[in-house]
């Protein structure tokens, strides 16, 4: 019996030893080798859908100004709004902490929020052409890290940010 | 009744005109996340890119913070919120709060 305690310890510590060694560093290697495939699919399907937007209206619907430009008569205004979370891969993040030792241009960040961006104002476009707005003025990109404080202390370990793209459709 | 009153950013609703300012409406609620979507959106991040989790967390309590601007100014008569803003802050926990304000107005056609 007591052998056989012993043995169940062994296998407790072997099991420890693989959650916390073995788990981490392969995920590590998976986010160096694939993630960056992950991102150039995303960034592909998010250029065919820009494209496809572009093609289909024959114009850009949101404006960043307060007044419809060819002044018109509207018969409906509604607040239109999209948001999308991001961060940065394990590996982005090694890069980026490496990085700012020395300081300098970022690009691993660079590309990750490059990418929220030009992802938030696509899924306004869609949300505004699903709702059926002509345009979309005012539009607003804002910035927050909602969801990475922990008990008053900024801990954005991760890099978690939030975009949030809003701003009024218009209807004639 | 919701249905009737009219969002906008702007300091004034294109084609409308104010005739009467009711005040500022606001509306606000506060989240936080569910842990095992936190362990979830935790795996997520090996690989980078956009943690649905969270994306549809914010989203649905921003609808919720704006649904409740949208009552608040029905009941005091609007029939229009213009200059309408979000903020957002974090409260102790990992929670949020996500609050949505603006000014009720009553509106006239032309």
């Amino acid at each position: 019996m007591a052998l056989d305690a012993e043995l169940i310890g062994y296998v407790l510590i072997l099991i420890l030893l693989v959650v916390f060694t073995v788990f981490p560093l392969t995920a590590f290697i998976y986010s160096m080798i694939f993630a960056r495939f992950h991102h150039a699919s995303n960034h592909k399907k998010l250029l065919s859908r820009e494209k496809y937007v572009m093609q289909s209206l024959g114009k850009d619907n949101l404006h960043t100004l307060s007044t419809p430009v060819p002044d018109r008569k509207i018969s409906k205004a509604g607040l239109v709004m999209s948001n999308i979370t991001v961060a940065p891969s394990w590996w982005q993040l090694f890069l980026g902490t490496i990085r700012s030792i020395f300081g300098g241009k970022i690009e691993s960040y660079d590309k990750v929020l490059a990418y929220g961006r030009s992802e938030v104002m696509q899924r306004l476009r869609e949300q505004a052409i699903g709702e059926g707005w002509d345009e979309v003025i005012n539009v607003r990109v804002e910035t927050s890290m909602v969801m990475n404080k922990v008990k008053g202390k900024n801990m954005n370990k991760s890099g978690t940010l939030e975009f949030l793209a809003y701003g009024t459709g218009i209807r004639e | 009744m919701m249905q009737n009153v009219m969002t906008s950013n702007t300091e004034t609703i294109p084609g409308f005109t104010i005739t009467q300012s009711l005040g500022v409406v606001t509306g606000s609620t506060v989240r936080a996340k569910h842990i095992g979507k936190d362990i979830l959106a935790g795996l997520k991040n090996i690989v980078g890119g956009e943690l649905k989790a969270y994306t549809e967390l914010l989203m649905e309590a921003r609808n919720e913070a704006l649904g409740r601007m949208m009552m608040d100014a029905a009941q005091r008569g609007a029939n229009a919120v213009v200059n309408v803003r979000f903020a957002t802050s974090s409260v102790a926990g990992g929670a949020a709060e996500l609050f949505a304000y603006g000014t009720g107005v009553i509106v006239t056609e032309g």
